[in-house]
C-alpha cells in the first residue's frame, strides 16, 4: 500500500484510460436487474466484473461477499438505494447516472428500479445540476447531484458555494441537497481527476463536508447526509473505492452522526488526526509504529465540516502529541484548522510542537515518482512520528 | 365610475388568452421587429405614441382584461414607479444604506410578466426586478425594512435591497448578484412541479447581460429537453452595466437564439405592459399544458445607471430621451385608460395620493422596524437551529403576511 498505490489490476478509471471520451470499458456483462440488451455493451474490463470485490448498486446486498462484506463502493449503493426507497422525495441526477450507471457504476441498476425520472442523466453542465437540485429541493424534495469527478465540483462552484450554502442563512429556506463526488489522489488519476475540494467547501458558509474513509461510515454518513435538512458535499475517496471491505450494517435505519470523529485505533504516545484515504495510511503507520514500541492513536474525522473538536482535543490532551495528517493541500487545508484548534485549545496538554504532513501547494501530478512524493507516504508518516515521539 | 383599485389582486387569471393553436400573437413582437443591437428603430409617430385605441380594446378583449384588472395593472405600474423614485430619493439624500437597483422604465416588464402568473406559480428574479416582485405581491412594508436592513425584512437584515424574495409566502426567490445564478434553480423548481405533475409554472427573468453566460444557455437547453413548465425571460434594457448589445451578442435579437434550443422565441417592445402581459400568458399557458419552455425578449432601456453610484453616461442622451417621452410603460398606460375612459385625471391624482401614503406608511414602519441582535449573528446558518423556525410574527412582519 505504502509503495504501490497504483491501480489494481484491471481497474479501469473512467475517462483515464483508452481514447477519451469514448465509452469507458467498465461496464459489468451481469447486471442483474438491468434490461437493457448485452450485445450493446462494450467489452467488459473492469475489476468489478471480475473478482469478489465485485459490487454496485444494482442489488447492493446481491454485491456483497459471501461473508456479507461490503466495499465502500457497494456500501455507498447501498445507502442510496436504501434512501430512494424510503423516501420518495429522494431523487438523483447527474451525468452518465442512468444507463450508464455512473461514472465509476456507483448507480448501476438503480435506473431500472427507479426509473429515469428519480435516476436522472443530465446534460454536462455542472452549475446547472447544481442549480436544478437547489430548485428541486425549494419545492421540497430532497435530490441527491452526483458529480463523476469532485474535481469537476469546480464547474458547479457559484450553485454551490453563492446560492446552495448561503440560501438558509438569508432566507430560512431549508436546502436538503447532497453532492457526491470521487476526490482524492493515489489512483494515477493525474490532475483534473485526483483533487481534495474539500477545503473550498469548508470555507464556504452553510455546507457540510463529509469524507469517509471506512464503508460502514459512508454508508451510515450518506443516509445522515440525505435526511439532513441543510446542504452536504459527500466526497467519496475513490482510491477507497473498491480496496476496502467490511461489515456492514443492514439495518435499514442505520446511520452515523455527521460531525462525530471516531477512533479507529487506540493509542497513548501520538495522535494522527487524519480522514479519507489518510485513515489507511495512518493505521499502516500505526502497526510499524507499534513494532518499534510507539503506540499511536488514529481519529478519523469522517465529517470535515463541522470538525468534531472535542474528540481530537480529548485525544491529544491523552497522547500529548499531535500529528496531523491530510490529502488536501498543506496551506490552509483541512489540517491547518485542526493544526490551529490543537494549538489554542489543547496548548498546556502537548509535549511536542504540532507536526502537519500534507502535499505540497501543487497540483497533483501524474507520474507515479511525482504522485508518490505528493501524497504522504506510511514511512512518512513513520518518521514525523518518530519525530514527535523524540521530544 | 369605480374606485381605482389598490387591493390584493384577485386570484387567478382571467380567462384563456391563447386561440387553440397556442400560437403567440403577433401584437408583442411587430414594434421591436428589425431593431439590431437593441437601437429602436425609425418609428412614426403615431407608432411611437403606442397601439391605436381600436387596436387596444381589441387586445383587451382578447385578453378578457375587466376594468378590475387595467386597474391592478395601473395601480402596481404607479406603485412600482413611485417606489422606485422615491427610493432614489433616498438614496441620494444619503438616507438609504446600501445600494439601489432601479428598474425605471422596466415597469412594463416587470409587471406585465408577474401579473400573468397565479400565485402558486414561482418567481426567479435578480436585483433589478424589484417592480415584478411587487407585482407577485411582496409587501411594500417588508421590502422596505428589508432596505433598512431591519428584522421585518424578508432576509431579517441577512440581505439588503432588492437581494429579497419571499419564497414561503410569495413564491419568489430571493435575489443574488451573480447572474444568471437563478435560471438553473428555475429549471430545478420546474422540473419539481413536472415530476409531482402539477399544473405550476416557473418564470426567470434575468437581463441581457446575463445571456452571456453559460448558465442561461445551460438553463434552457435542459428545459427544452425535458419540456419543463418554466418561461425564460429577458429584460433587455440594452445595457449591461455599460456594455451594449451590440457588444454582448453577435445576432440580431435574444430572442432568436431560442432557435439553437427547440422553443419558441417572442421579442416584446416592453413600452407595452398589455404585450408583455399577452405573451407571458401565451407562453405560461404553454408551459402548463405541459408544452415546455418560452423564451421571452423584453425589449426596455434601463433609464438609470447600474446602481445609485452610476449617472449612466454610457448612455447616449438622445436614446434615453426618446425612451422616456415615447416609451414610458407606466405613462403610455395612464394615457390609454384615461383615452379609454376607464379612470378619470381625478382618479389618477387619488391613486397617486394613495400611493404616495403607502410609500409613507411603509417607511414609516421599516424606520420603526428593529434592528436585528448582534447576538444573533451566527444564528440561522443551519435548518433546524431553531432561528427561522422561531421567528416571532409581528403585525406586517414575518408570519403576518398580508396586507
Amino acid at each position: 500500500m505504502s509503495d504501490a498505490s497504483g491501480p489494481t489490476p484491471g481497474e479501469t478509471l473512467p475517462g483515464q484510460q483508452g481514447a477519451e471520451p469514448g465509452p469507458e470499458a467498465a461496464t459489468s456483462t451481469s447486471r442483474p436487474g438491468t434490461t437493457e440488451p448485452a450485445a450493446t455493451e462494450p467489452a467488459a474490463t473492469d475489476a468489478s466484473d471480475t473478482g469478489a470485490e465485485a459490487g454496485h448498486g444494482a442489488e447492493p446486498r446481491g454485491k456483497r461477499t459471501e461473508q456479507g462484506e461490503a466495499t465502500y463502493l457497494v456500501a455507498i449503493a447501498e445507502a442510496l438505494w436504501e434512501e430512494m426507497e424510503r423516501d420518495e422525495r429522494v431523487f438523483m441526477l447527474g451525468e452518465d447516472i442512468g444507463v450508464y450507471g455512473g461514472a465509476f457504476k456507483v448507480t448501476e441498476g438503480f435506473i431500472d428500479r427507479f426509473g429515469s425520472q428519480r435516476v436522472m442523466d443530465t446534460p454536462i453542465a455542472e452549475d446547472t445540476i447544481v442549480g436544478m437540485a437547489i430548485g428541486a429541493a425549494m419545492e421540497g424534495f430532497r435530490p441527491v447531484a452526483e458529480f463523476q469527478y469532485a474535481d469537476f465540483m469546480s464547474s458547479g462552484f457559484d450553485e454551490i458555494t453563492t446560492t446552495l450554502g448561503r440560501y438558509h442563512y438569508r432566507t430560512g429556506v431549508p436546502l436538503p441537497v447532497v453532492l457526491r463526488g470521487p476526490s482524492g489522489g493515489g489512483v494515477r488519476a493525474s490532475n483534473f481527476h485526483s483533487t481534495n475540494p474539500e477545503p473550498w467547501f469548508a470555507q464556504a458558509p452553510g455546507l457540510k463536508v463529509i469524507c469517509p474513509a471506512f464503508p460502514s461510515d459512508a454508508k451510515g454518513l450518506l443516509k445522515s447526509a440525505i435526511r439532513d435538512d441543510n446542504p452536504c458535499v459527500f466526497l467519496e475517496h475513490k482510491w477507497i473505492y473498491r480496496r476496502i471491505k467490511e461489515k456492514v450494517s443492514e439495518d435499514p435505519d442505520f446511520t452515523v452522526p455527521i460531525g462525530k470523529a471516531a477512533v479507529k485505533r487506540e493509542g497513548t504516545d501520538l495522535t494522527i488526526v487524519t480522514y479519507g484515504a489518510m485513515v489507511h495510511r495512518a493505521l499502516e503507520a500505526a502497526d510499524d509504529l507499534g513494532r518499534d514500541g510507539v503506540s499511536a492513536e488514529v481519529v478519523d474525522l469522517r465529517t470535515v465540516y463541522p470538525l468534531d473538536e472535542e474528540t481530537v482535543l480529548e485525544s491529544v490532551a491523552k497522547t500529548g502529541r499531535a500529528l496531523v495528517l491530510y490529502e488536501s493541500l498543506r496551506f490552509l487545508g483541512i489540517g491547518a484548522e485542526v493544526a490551529a484548534v490543537i494549538g489554542e485549545k489543547a496548548f498546556e496538554h502537548l509535549d511536542a510542537p504540532i507536526v502537519r504532513l500534507a502535499p505540497p501547494d501543487t497540483p497533483v501530478p501524474f507520474s507515479p515518482t511525482l504522485e508518490d512524493a505528493f501524497l504522504p507516504q506510511v514511512q512518512d508518516i513513520v518518521k514525523a512520528a518518530a519525530r514527535l515521539s523524540a521530544w | 365610475m369605480a374606485d381605482v383599485t389598490t387591493g390584493q389582486r384577485e386570484q387567478g387569471v382571467p380567462g384563456e388568452v391563447s386561440d387553440a393553436s397556442g400560437e403567440v400573437p403577433a401584437e408583442g413582437e411587430q414594434h421591436t421587429e428589425g431593431m439590431p443591437e437593441g437601437m429602436p428603430e425609425e418609428q412614426t409617430a403615431e407608432e411611437q405614441s403606442g397601439t391605436t385605441l381600436d387596436q387596444a380594446r381589441a387586445q383587451i378583449d382578447r385578453l378578457r382584461l375587466s376594468w378590475d384588472h387595467l386597474k391592478r395593472l395601473l395601480y402596481l405600474l404607479s406603485l412600482t414607479r413611485h417606489v422606485d423614485e422615491r427610493l432614489e430619493t433616498l438614496y441620494r439624500q444619503g438616507k438609504l444604506p446600501g445600494a439601489f437597483y432601479s428598474g425605471r422604465g422596466q415597469e412594463g416588464t416587470h409587471v406585465g410578466a408577474a401579473y400573468a402568473l397565479m400565485p402558486e406559480d414561482s418567481l426567479f428574479p435578480t436585483h433589478r426586478d424589484l417592480n415584478a416582485q411587487l407585482a407577485k405581491g411582496l409587501d411594500l412594508k417588508r421590502v422596505m425594512a428589508q432596505f433598512w436592513g431591519r428584522i421585518d425584512g424578508y432576509t431579517r437584515g441577512r440581505d439588503g435591497n432588492s437581494h429579497v424574495g419571499d419564497w414561503q409566502g410569495h413564491r419568489t426567490f430571493t435575489a443574488i448578484s451573480h447572474l444568471p445564478i437563478a435560471y438553473p434553480v428555475a429549471a430545478g423548481a420546474a422540473l419539481a412541479y413536472k415530476m409531482r405533475k402539477e399544473a405550476r409554472v416557473a418564470l426567470a427573468i434575468c437581463g441581457d447581460g446575463a445571456t452571456s453566460n453559460g448558465r442561461w444557455h445551460e438553463s434552457i437547453n435542459v428545459s427544452a429537453i425535458h419540456t419543463l413548465p418554466v418561461v425564460w425571460m429577458v429584460n433587455n434594457n440594452l445595457f449591461a452595466y455599460s456594455t451594449p448589445n451590440q457588444l454582448e451578442f453577435p445576432v440580431p435579437t435574444i430572442a432568436e437564439r431560442a432557435g439553437a434550443y427547440g422553443i419558441p422565441g417572442v421579442r416584446v417592445d416592453a413600452a407595452s405592459v398589455l404585450d408583455v402581459y399577452q405573451a407571458t400568458r401565451v407562453a405560461v399557458e404553454r408551459a402548463r399544458r405541459g408544452e415546455g419552455p418560452t423564451l421571452i425578449e423584453c425589449v426596455s432601456l434601463r433609464w438609470r445607471g447600474h446602481a445609485g453610484h452610476d449617472p449612466a453616461k454610457y448612455v447616449p442622451k438622445e436614446l434615453l430621451e426618446e425612451y422616456m417621452e415615447f416609451k414610458d410603460p407606466v405613462k403610455r398606460f395612464r394615457e390609454l385608460l384615461l383615452a379609454l375612459k376607464v379612470v378619470s385625471e381625478k382618479e389618477l391624482g387619488g391613486l397617486d395620493e394613495r400611493i404616495a401614503k403607502e410609500f409613507d406608511q411603509a417607511y414609516a414602519f421599516a424606520q420603526a422596524s428593529p434592528a436585528p441582535s448582534p447576538a444573533d449573528v451566527a444564528k440561522g446558518l443551519w435548518a433546524g437551529d431553531g432561528y427561522w423556525e422561531n421567528e416571532p410574527r409581528r403585525e406586517g412582519g414575518p408570519g403576518g403576511v398580508g396586507t
